[in-house]
């Protein structure tokens, strides 16, 4: 195989494979490397996704779809539900799996070539500090790459960043070790996603029950780093809460992740290095949620990248605008949505319970998820300003 | 003290906290650099699965 590229990805989850896929359609010639045995598992996350966001980058196609849901459940503490009004919000839970081996075929298509099982163990340097190529551990041999920009798509651990002296070490508060099942025999009330808040089900986190098609789901929890702990690990609090709430249900597979619930990385672009995703900490710390953005910078490191390499001269200005961009789209707003986190995930389970009764009273055409907020603010007022930023997109 | 690895899912978890940059996964699981370990056991307390384990060297 060759060594020189134009651009090598490194790590081929959503943000890595749309990268370099952009990267192709601009007529590069791009290498993604990928430390797994088979694109798209395991899989290491909830798979819920918004259409809107979703489909702003590519057309859903049916075998992506695990199911389509159109309502939300809040489950109290106490135990109570309580649906939320949604008109235009459609949510889709994912088969991540083949969505991201299919993108893997889509970038492959375009000309990128990909390797599997190759684990990049060093980035190699030139005399001024950018990176000039890779050393990439391919099943027990160790091969060199070069190329003009490298892409770390490496997800939540974002250890190329850090070779490039990012710091990337996430603190306990601000990561949640995530762990979910994907059970049959479910016997959901709704086609709903169903968000479970409460100290009780996952101290500094939520667990979650996302319907799947043939009566299966995805059920999982994340709890704050900060009360994990040698004697609870996050698959005890799963445990507990599948014996009580679905003690019928078999698992099918158990996937374990960890979350970033930060803010975005500063520093998104160093030298000739874009950082995309996860490893970038591109995810909104309130929800987790993370493949939209995964997407997003993706494709615009993607197209920075191609630029790049066709006018080197302008790298730093391009790659500026690139940090610059996307801290313009989500980086901001994530600062309002860590905000909102710390105080949302400090209430205590009589705070969380007193909030759903108030909002039990509305009728359900008023009970949007703003309307949560502004009942967490009437017990926390200095809170306000950050929802109406979250919120406005400010 | 020494870590030994049960059942690793190469979530990446203990990578993302280790505050050492100790660890780092293959095609199978997490590897642990021991020169570089400084024994903190935050990985330990943050693996989402209890993959990791401490053990009292013998």
């Amino acid at each position: 195989m060759k060594s020189k590229w134009d651009v090598i990805v490194v790590g081929g989850g959503p943000g890595g494979l749309f990268a370099a896929w952009e990267a192709a359609k601009a007529g590069k010639s791009v290498l993604l490397c990928e430390r797994k045995r088979e694109m798209g598992v395991p899989v290491r996350c909830g798979e819920a996704v918004g259409e809107v966001d979703f489909t702003k980058y590519i057309s859903m196609e049916e075998r992506w779809i695990g199911a389509k849901v159109k309502t939300f459940i809040l489950v109290l503490p106490n135990g109570k539900e309580v649906k939320l009004k949604n008109d235009m919000y459609t949510g889709y839970i994912l088969n991540r799996d083949l969505f991201e081996y299919d993108l893997a075929t889509k970038a492959s298509d375009a000309g990128v070539k990909i390797v599997m099982k190759a684990n990049v163990t060093d980035l190699i340097h030139d005399e001024n500090g950018s990176v000039k190529g890779i050393r990439v551990n391919e099943m027990g041999e160790s091969h060199e790459y070069f190329a003009s920009v490298v892409i770390a798509a490496d997800g939540v651990e974002s250890r190329i960043a850090r070779k490039m002296g990012i710091n990337t070490t996430l603190k306990p508060d601000d990561i949640e070790p995530c762990v979910q099942a994907t059970v049959s025999n479910a016997n959901l009330n709704e086609n709903a996603l169903y968000l479970y808040i409460g100290v009780c089900y996952a101290p500094g986190g939520y667990a979650w029950v996302f319907p799947k098609a043939n009566n299966c789901a995805n059920i999982g929890l994340g709890i704050n780093g900060k009360y994990a702990s040698t004697e609870k690990h996050s698959k005890d609090y799963l445990d507990e809460f599948l014996e009580k709430f679905f003690p019928h249900a078999s698992i099918q597979r158990y996937v374990s992740g960890g979350v970033p619930v930060t803010t975005n990385l500063k520093t998104l672009a160093k030298e000739n290095m874009l950082i995309v995703g996860d490893a970038g900490r591109m995810v909104n710390p309130m929800n987790g949620g993370g493949i939209t953005h995964a997407i997003t910078s993706g494709i615009q490191a993607g197209q920075a990248a191609a630029e790049a390499c066709t006018d080197p001269g302008k790298i730093k200005k391009i790659f500026n605008k690139y940090q610059k961009d996307i801290h313009k789209q989500f980086g901001k707003n994530h600062e309002s949505q860590y905000r909102i986190k710390e105080v949302v995930y400090q209430l205590s389970d009589e705070e969380y319970d007193q909030i759903g009764e108030e909002i039990l009273k509305l009728d359900i055409s008023k009970r949007t998820f703003l309307r949560v907020f502004t009942q967490v603010v009437k017990s926390r007022p200095e809170f306000l300003i950050d929802v109406v930023r979250a919120y406005a997109g400010i | 003290m020494i870590i030994s690895l049960q059942h690793c899912d190469q979530c990446g978890t203990c990578i993302a906290v280790c505050p050492a940059d100790a660890m780092m996964l293959d095609e199978f699981k997490v590897k642990i650099d021991y020169k570089a370990c400084t024994e903190c056991g935050i990985c330990v307390k943050m693996c989402p699965i209890a993959a990791l384990e401490v053990k009292n060297e013998v």
